[in-house]
């Protein structure tokens, strides 16, 4: 080891002051969503050292107050409420046993839908998630409350991240791909008829990162 | 298992270093951690979602923004704020350092080096920056920046000996 390298090493020794707690929570502070976008697994009895201490939402809560996801969540809630209504009102209308169809099988046909005509007839109700169906109508068939939902409780779960190595972009340039799974959970909550219905659904993420070439 | 923002082991890494840099970038003690902020706020927006930031683009951001920062602050301020510079670098250091005599000699050693070269050693030992990085960071060519590093630590090889040497004939006169 030359002088030089004596030198280094003993400056190398010297360990500047890290931050203060109060700084790093202002930073936090300052950070804001942009601080929650990308996220990392810990172990259960992991916690993170001196950061986590400072006031601040937590990963779920954080989460839920970003714009973007919140427009996909709610897209996605719709889809899927709209999904459980048609099968729900697909099954009570050919599975019930007391449904009008089935009782009268035995009468002539134009009278059949003449008792059939009035429950499925076509109704224009803007607020209706189905076509052809109102509110009233849904109801009746599905046996289900229309009105009364509270906003959905939208949770998102980051599963783990998976670093996929290097690929060559189309323009040329290397970009590590990185790989995110996440599942989100969905609960609509009905307190008056006790009902609750949860939705998961898996999601992934490929995010590139642009390698500099030297 | 829990989650957490990557930005925190991010900056527990780094943190420490980055602020080094900001108190010695700014005009003023107290300002290295507003310039450390801004600096780091911008950055982890542009690129956080990527869950990797490279370090030499904060060391960049908080130069340009000390630059910008100390032209927008008039000549009289400034004159006032030099005096307010003064202050020694083993305050960014950890205290226990006070009981080592050639640790402080170091660091009297390494304030007194020219500003150039100051920020090369620093972003070179502590921010553990390669000679290309540094270059981008300080917007020098790389011959510059290794030239400034080297006469650096031959001036260090030097002083150091000197800073023992007034020390302790300090402490003989103080007795």
């Amino acid at each position: 080891m030359n002088e030089f390298e004596k030198l280094e090493a003993e400056l190398k020794e010297l360990r500047p002051l890290e931050p203060s707690q109060q700084f790093t929570a202002r930073l936090e502070k300052a950070l804001g969503d942009a601080g929650n976008v990308a996220m990392r697994c810990l172990p259960d009895d992991e916690v993170s050292g001196a950061t986590h201490q400072s006031a601040h939402p937590s990963p779920k809560e954080g989460n839920l107050v970003s714009f973007p996801r919140l427009l996909a969540f709610a897209g996605l809630a719709g889809t899927g409420l709209a999904a459980v209504w048609a099968i729900i009102f697909y099954l009570s209308s050919n599975l019930a046993p007391d449904s009008p169809e089935r009782v009268d099988n035995d009468a002539p046909l134009l009278a059949q839908q003449e008792i059939v005509e009035p429950s499925v007839g076509f109704s224009n109700d803007p607020e209706s998630p189905l076509h052809g169906l109102s509110l009233d109508q849904l109801q009746d068939v599905s046996v289900m409350p229309v009105s009364g939902w509270l906003d959905p409780q939208i949770n998102e779960r980051f599963l783990r991240m998976v670093d996929e190595g290097i690929f060559q972009q189309p323009s040329g340039l290397p970009a590590r791909q990185v790989r995110h799974y996440f599942i989100d959970e969905t609960i609509w909550s009905h307190p008056a008829s006790d009902t609750r219905i949860l939705s998961t659904t898996p999601r992934e993420e490929v995010i590139l990162i642009e390698l500099d070439t030297y | 298992m829990n989650s957490e923002p990557i930005w925190k082991s991010w900056f527990a890494r780094h943190g420490a270093k980055l602020l080094l840099f900001a108190r010695q970038q700014s005009r003023r003690p107290d300002e290295a951690e507003d310039l450390l902020q801004e600096a780091f706020v911008r950055i982890w927006r542009l690129y956080g979602h990527t869950g990797e930031v490279a370090p030499g683009l904060v060391y960049r951001a908080i130069r340009r923004l000390a630059i910008d920062w100390a032209r927008s602050i008039d000549r009289r301020q400034a004159r006032e704020n030099r005096v307010a510079l003064d202050a020694p670098l083993s305050f960014s250091f950890d205290r226990t350092l006070e009981q080592d005599e050639r640790k402080q000699a170091l660091l009297r050693a390494v304030e007194r080096l020219p500003a150039q070269q100051k920020e090369v050693v620093t972003l070179k030992i502590w921010g553990e920056l390669t000679f290309d990085e540094i270059a981008r960071t300080l917007d020098e060519s790389l011959n510059t920046v290794a030239s400034r590093y080297r006469y650096a630590l031959e001036k260090l090889k030097d002083w150091v000996p000197e800073e023992m040497e007034g020390k302790s004939e300090n402490n003989q006169s103080s007795r």
